[in-house]
């Protein structure tokens, strides 16, 4: 029968009755004609005519589509038990919304770094440059990136791939067509389009005649800024612009959203506005490790094979490696590479995000078998007055689909709600290689689990119940004096469940934001109140010359500090909390000495007078540095008592020690105090420590060493004053534009805007893993309600017995609220004992508090509980408004 | 193509089909309402054929669905209201169809049934 007859259908049958009757009318119209009575009509016709309501059923059926109309019929019954029951439905739509929510959004990140192809042609062709180390005393340890010597050697050499190194990011000043404009510059060696596969759209790329040092200065344009300065002007190759102060010649311009290539130290996640030639060498930047090496296999060529011709290159790539040391070139693909680093907290936090998932199944099923216990009775009913177990089955199956839809379309809702606040709030914190959105996979991997959650929770019941015994489940409504305890068995596991993975999840957490606290409230050293910075980029041609850098810091800070208001001021290549310059030193003299050609790694930083007292940082013994140590004054470093304690143990005349760096040997004239800086990558340091540093006066640095170091770092400006920074940071930004107004500021921040910066990934970790345990708590609260309000509904006569024979409500009250406690306990009991186990993996993360730390695991416990007891007894007060004579009456 | 319809009502011996080709073959003189197709029906096979009126409605019904007749509401003879049934022009086919097969059948059902003749010795 047609669709069209079956959404009319109830029409027709009222138009078939319409007709019948005509008929009937008719036919005694003829009769009486013919000569009858009009009864005898009546009955005559009628009897010819048959049975209108048999008939009438009969083309009903015709007219319907069998599935469909018991589909339909089961929808709308389905649809009205869940309005019946708003807290059910709620809980369970609410439970759903939740856990699809947050896996289809934390999914959708973890796909968009991890598992989606990286954005270049033929992505899985792609490889960085690694090396492999094996030292006698350090083991076995493997690097991507490589130096000078480690590039020229695959470069020159390489027969299987295709390669490019990339250089680091830095902001740069651009002056073009009349205006100044910051811009994120990168320094990619030639071919380096040709490896990615994207060339430019616009011109050519650089050539290996241009990647050599003194080459022509030419430069490739992003789309972006193209578009932004040049006002896409399609004749702009062969122009020229100032970059750092220099004339360079557009060559090219890449086409729209270029995908780039982050050595992911210096600047992550920053965007590049141009690229200039690498210009590759052996010392200096090439003398470390601080070049990326993309290549792409030859057609043809597998894995292996251009992994032994990398290693056949090994030792164009190392010098002198001692006889018991092995170094190795190596390839790794390029995605596995690029996300080693965010890889173990992402699948963490997958797995946190997979236990609530796991929790808001269990809740379901809570819910479900819950449900199924009260509805005992009117499946009794049902079944009693013919319905089929197939059709009872297939009714409860409808009502769990139904549901799980209903809770995967609100899960979409807040899936995509939690999804934008994590791409604001992961953009600090991981490169993101294509824009978030909701992973079509994800959404349809976790409605497959809702469905088959409530399907299968939504079954068993039903299984059970369509088995049941009428005559009992009828008949138990006078004997409900103490409800079977058995069926209530699973619904009890599933509570412990609950609770114990929630105390898992909650104590990740607890550990996540005390670690964040702990990070956060770390003595800074040094007073960090009514301080700004400004930084500003010196790669720029006028200022390679120490003498240059000098007088534009003297002019600007003797301005500064004549602005009203400000106590003090200085320059650093690093403020506190920044990530410094490693440098090797030697110590040259004392008790600890190094001997020639090695020496030990410190950070270095090179500082105005005026820094120290700025800052307030104690000076501990000797002197700080001051106006009088210049070019042609005795080399000299102060030194913090980190670096003292580390290098200096047992040595009691630290001061007039002499370390050397590079062909400088200074004298240490100063110990100041400690302060927090960025130690990422520091060994056992955490991501904020007190590291050893030395500080040097930038009068007595060395032109080829502030041009390096600027390509890197940005020196800061330090102020103290007590005036609004609204108000300041103009009149400090007109001090540097007085001295030089093609210096356009990079950036102004707070010591606050510094630490938080620092600490961006940590508050990403714990704000979503205390979200996600918050969530666990709540759906955990949810199950143990559950539990206790239904237990309340199923004794409600036991209960009135009991009050009627005397017990106090407070006793009766204590016996449907103890099995919820006595779980949560279980459950909380199980769950510590796991979360040992979990926060294990959790370490690498922890600062500040051990895994097992006994204040988190004791206040998550204490808090579980006090929300067990709180979610047993809300449900539980009904009993205290229980009338028994009333409850007995009631069945 | 077969249809499930039940037998609860309708002539048992009536084929089923036939009862739709007998409709069919009515309405070829012209639209009618239900009461006139049964009493049609009667009257031309002389009363041989005893329909139980109310199994003409699934008949109707199920002819509708398919695209034979169209029906509408008119004003009777006796001045009633009544629903009219025509023959559509896929009706028209339909009738031509199942009369030849009909024929077919009854004259293949009239050869089986001859009468058999003594054998000669």
């Amino acid at each position: 029968m047609g669709f069209r007859r079956f959404v009319r259908r109830g029409w027709l049958d009222a138009e078939r009755a319409r007709e019948m009757q005509a008929h009937l009318d008719h036919h005694v119209d003829d009769l009486i004609a013919a000569g009858c009575t009009r009864e005898a009509a009546v009955r005559e016709a009628r009897h010819r005519f048959g049975n209108p309501t048999a008939i009438r059923e009969e083309i009903y059926e015709m007219n319907s589509l069998p599935i469909l109309e018991t589909l339909t019929r089961d929808l709308r019954y389905s649809l009205r038990m869940l309005r019946k029951t708003p807290g059910f439905t709620i809980a369970a739509v609410l439970t759903l919304a939740l856990g699809i929510g947050a896996n289809t959004a934390v999914f959708s990140v973890v796909d968009a770094l991890l598992f989606r192809p990286l954005p270049y042609p033929r992505p899985d062709r792609l490889a960085l440059l690694q090396y492999h180390t094996r030292t006698p005393q350090e083991g076995d340890s493997r690097q991507t990136g490589a130096n000078g010597r480690m590039w020229m050697a695959v470069r020159d050499n390489a027969t299987t791939v295709d390669a490019a190194a990339v250089g680091g990011t830095a902001g740069v000043n651009l002056v073009a067509r009349g205006q100044a404009a910051y811009v994120q510059q990168q320094r990619v060696a030639a071919g380096y389009f040709h490896v990615t596969g994207i060339p430019p759209f616009i011109g050519r790329e650089f050539t290996r005649e241009e990647d050599v040092t003194g080459g022509p200065a030419v430069v490739l344009l992003s789309y972006e800024l193209w578009t932004r300065v040049f006002g896409a002007d399609p004749g702009v190759v062969g122009q020229a612009i100032t970059l750092r102060g220099e004339a360079y010649t557009v060559v090219g311009v890449l086409p729209e959203k270029f995908p780039i290539t982050q050595r992911s130290s210096f600047t992550a996640g920053q965007g590049v506005d141009l690229w200039t030639p690498l210009r590759a060498a052996t010392t200096g930047e090439g003398g470390g490790i601080n070049y990326a090496v993309v290549a792409r296999l030859h057609d043809g060529v597998g894995w292996a094979e251009a992994r032994n011709d990398m290693k056949r290159l090994s030792p164009l790539a190392f010098r002198s490696v001692p006889p018991d040391t092995i170094a190795e070139l190596d390839l790794a693909p390029m995605q596995a590479a690029m996300t080693e680093g965010v890889r173990q907290p992402l699948l963490m936090l997958w797995g946190a995000v997979a236990i609530v998932l796991l929790i808001a199944c269990v809740n379901i099923a809570g819910l479900l078998l819950a449900r199924a216990v009260t509805r005992t009775r009117e499946i009794g009913t049902r079944m009693a007055l013919g319905s089929g177990r197939r059709a009872v089955i297939r009714q409860l199956l409808v009502e769990s689909v139904v549901l799980a839809l209903i809770g995967a379309a609100a899960g979409l809702v807040v899936g995509w709600t939690v999804l934008s606040l994590l791409g604001q709030l992961g953009a600090e914190v991981f490169d993101l290689w294509q824009p978030l959105v909701l992973n079509g996979r994800a959404v349809a991997a976790t409605l497959a689990i809702a469905l088959l959650t409530s399907v299968i929770f939504g079954l068993v019941p039903a299984l059970q119940a369509s088995r049941l015994d009428i005559q009992a489940a009828l008949g138990e409504a006078g004997m409900r004096g103490v409800a079977a305890a058995s069926n209530r068995w699973p619904r009890r596991l599933l509570v412990i469940a609950e609770v114990a993975l929630g105390v898992v999840l909650i104590v990740s957490a607890g550990l996540l934001v005390r670690t964040f606290v702990h990070l956060r409230d770390l003595n800074p050293g040094f007073d960090d109140r009514d301080l700004v910075t400004l930084s500003v980029s010196l790669q720029d041609a006028r200022y390679r010359d120490p003498v240059a850098v000098q007088q534009l810091f003297d002019a600007t800070l003797s301005r500064m500090r004549a602005v009203p208001g400000v106590e003090g001021a200085g320059v650093a290549l690093g403020m506190p909390y920044a990530r410094l310059l490693n440098n090797g030193i030697r110590r040259v003299d004392g008790r600890h000495t190094d001997p020639p050609n090695e020496g030990q790694i410190t950070n270095m930083t090179y500082v105005t007078p005026g820094f120290f007292e700025t800052l307030k940082v104690p000076l501990g013994a000797g002197r700080i540095i001051t106006d009088a140590d210049t070019a042609s004054s005795l080399p000299i470093a102060v030194v913090n008592q980190a670096f003292v304690d580390r290098y200096y143990k047992d040595d009691d005349s630290v001061l007039g020690r002499h370390i050397a760096s590079g062909q400088v040997t200074r004298e240490i004239v100063g110990i100041i105090g400690n302060t927090q800086q960025g130690a990422a990558g520091w060994g056992d340091f955490g991501p904020i420590s007190p590291l050893p540093c030395v500080y040097v006066p930038v009068s007595q640095t060395t032109g080829p060493f502030l041009t390096l170091v600027h390509t890197w770092f940005q020196p800061s400006w330090v102020v103290r004053s007590t005036t609004a920074a609204d108000a300041l940071v103009p009149q400090l930004r007109q001090a540097i534009e007085a001295v030089d107004p093609q210096l356009p500021i990079a950036k102004v921040s707070t010591i606050d805007d510094l630490r938080a910066e620092r600490l961006a990934a940590e508050r990403f970790m714990m704000w979503l893993v205390a979200g996600l345990g918050f969530l666990a708590l709540v759906l955990s609260a949810v199950g143990i309600h559950g539990l206790i309000a239904s237990g309340v509904n199923e004794r409600t006569r036991e209960i009135g017995i009991r009050l009627a024979l005397g017990a106090t409500g407070r006793q009766a009250m204590m016996a449907v609220v103890a099995p919820g406690i006595v779980l949560a306990g279980v459950g909380v009991a199980i769950g510590g004992a796991a979360a040992l186990a979990a926060s294990r993996l959790l370490r690498s993360f922890l600062w500040g508090v051990t895994a097992t730390d006994p204040l988190t695991f004791g206040a998550v416990i204490a808090v579980l509980l006090a929300v067990a007891v709180v979610a047993s007894v809300m449900p539980a007060l009904r009993v205290l408004r229980l009338d028994p004579a009333q409850t007995l009456r009631a069945e | 193509m077969t249809l499930k319809t039940r037998q609860t009502s309708g002539t048992p011996d009536l084929l089923q089909g036939t009862l739709d080709m007998l409709v069919l073959q009515t309405l070829i003189l012209g639209p009618a309402h239900g009461y006139t197709i049964a009493t049609l029906i009667a009257q031309r096979s002389e009363d041989a054929l005893q329909v139980e009126q109310g199994s003409l409605y699934p008949a109707l019904n199920r002819l509708e669905d398919r695209g034979w007749v169209a029906s509408f509401w008119g004003t009777s003879e006796n001045n009633r209201k009544a629903r009219y049934y025509r023959l559509t022009r896929a009706g028209k086919r339909q009738l031509t169809e199942e009369t030849s097969r009909w024929q077919h059948m009854v004259a293949a059902i009239a050869r089986v049934m001859r009468p058999i003749e003594p054998e000669r010795e």
